[in-house]
Formats: structure tokens, C-alpha cells, sequence
């Protein structure tokens, strides 16, 4: 948000700061399966 | 000799990897320059977008106009998919889930995902263009109002920021081991019969040749 010459805020566009979030959600993504099929794997081997 | 069957044409493939080139490109020009790598970016990305527009028509009017759209649209059916797969995720004791179609169920998922956020970003860069002089008309920054600009920043923004955390997780299920048949299929064109036969119910996906 910023302001325009008459003092209204005005949308200006997605914060940036915002890119470690969504880069962190696939990150996230990631190790949380890659675990879940390690356990899955591991459950299959002890039966 | 190994019978191979064709999951995915020449003419798709070549729409998939033009489409994942454009994409990377556009953002990697988007976001290095906000990341302090400054370069002369923005001729660059329009054009790269204007490159993924006409392979996004390209790949629409092949669906509409060509073939079935069936096969990648998710349908009621994939929602029992969907839990059965849940179950079996969450159960030792749970049925083994169906086989799917030509696509499982999040396959279907991320397309669609893709589909809303890359169509977003597209109509959003199609109207950004309005601000920067082409060969084909000169800027006009006052086409729509400052806050029209700003809702048309927002979702073009947003639609980046999402393609972010989806190429990441398309490419991390693209090189998984046991998604190695897709990654094939998609550069080679086919799969082996065993593998249609073990990952796909042949009543749900018939395979013309």
C-alpha cells in the first residue's frame, strides 16, 4: 500500500517479503513428503 | 523388446517444456532484479510472456478444438479417489486404493492449480504490457484507474509468488524415483506396457496405440 497526491492509500502490488514464505510452503512441501515416505517405507519393512 | 505405449504426443511435449522454459524465465526476470541481481529485465520478461501466451492458446485450442478434455479435468470420481488414496495413507488395513486414469488425482490437482495461477498471471501481464511501449503501440500508463493498476499488481504478484511454491513442488515430484515413468514419458513420449498396466486402470484410460 502507499499513498497517491491526495493522501488515498492505494493498492501498489504483492509484498516481496512474501518470497521466503511461498519459497519456504515448497520447501516444506518437500522435506514433509520425502519424511512421510521415508516412514511409510519403514512401516512396510516391519511387517 | 519392450512395447511401448504413448502417454503424451510430440506436439504436447514440446508445448510442456516451451511452457516450463517461459516460466522459469519469467521468473527468474521477476524476481532477480527484487532479490539485487539488476539487469535490463524488463524486455526480457514481456517477451518471454508473449512466448507463453501463444503456447498457452496453442495448448487450449489443441484441447478444445482437437481432443478430449476429459482426461486432466478432475471429476466427482476423483474425490473418492482422492480419500481412498487418504485412507490407505492413514490405515495399514485400508483397501488398496483404484488405479487411476491417464492422471491421478494430484496430477489432475496440479494442473489445475498451474492452469488458475499461469492463466492469472498471463491476462494480468497481458494488461501490464498496456504500460510499456512495443512495436505493435506506445505505453499508456493511464488506461485504467491507480487502483484497477493496483488490484492488476496484486493478483499478477500473487500468481508469481504461488508459481514459486508449484514449480518447486513439480519438480521435486518430477525427479521423485518412483515418478521417474512420468519424467520419462514426458521427455520420451511413452511408457512401457508393465508400467501402464501396474500404475493405470486400462477401463479408465485406453491407450490408442
Amino acid at each position: 500500500m502507499s499513498r497517491d497526491v491526495y493522501g488515498r492509500e492505494v493498492l501498489e502490488g504483492a509484498s516481496w517479503d512474501l518470497i521466503p514464505i511461498f519459497f519456504g510452503l515448497g520447501v516444506a512441501v518437500m522435506v514433509v513428503h520425502t519424511l512421510w515416505r521415508l516412514l511409510a517405507a519403514r512401516r512396510v519393512d516391519s511387517e | 523388446m519392450v512395447d511401448k505405449l504413448v502417454r503424451h504426443a510430440g506436439p504436447d511435449r514440446l508445448i510442456h517444456w516451451l511452457i516450463a522454459a517461459s516460466v522459469l524465465v519469467l521468473l527468474a526476470t521477476g524476481f532477480l532484479p527484487i532479490l539485487g541481481i539488476e539487469f535490463n529485465w524488463v524486455a526480457i520478461h514481456w517477451w518471454t510472456g508473449v512466448v507463453l501466451t501463444a503456447a498457452v492458446l496453442v495448448h487450449l485450442l489443441r484441447v478444445l478444438i482437437a481432443r478430449k478434455r476429459g482426461p486432466i479435468l478432475p471429476g466427482p470420481r476423483d474425490l473418492g479417489d482422492a480419500l481412498a488414496v487418504a485412507r490407505k495413507n492413514f490405515r495399514r488395513d485400508a483397501p488398496t486404493p483404484p488405479l487411476p486414469g491417464k492422471y491421478s488425482v494430484s496430477q489432475k490437482l496440479i494442473h489445475l492449480a498451474f492452469a488458475i495461477v499461469v492463466l492469472a498471471a498471463i491476462a494480468t501481464g497481458g494488461m501490464m504490457m498496456v504500460k510499456v511501449d512495443t512495436p505493435w503501440w506506445e505505453r499508456n500508463p493511464y488506461w485504467i484507474s491507480d487502483g484497477a493498476w493496483g488490484i492488476v499488481y496484486v493478483v499478477h504478484g500473487f500468481s508469481a509468488l504461488f508459481l514459486i511454491t508449484l514449480v518447486m513442488t513439480h519438480v521435486y515430484f518430477a525427479l521423485r524415483p518412483e515418478k521417474a515413468l512420468y519424467l520419462r514419458a514426458m521427455i520420451s513420449g511413452w511408457i512401457t506396457r508393465p508400467d501402464y498396466l501396474r500404475e493405470h486402470d486400462p477401463e479408465r484410460w485406453r491407450v490408442e496405440r
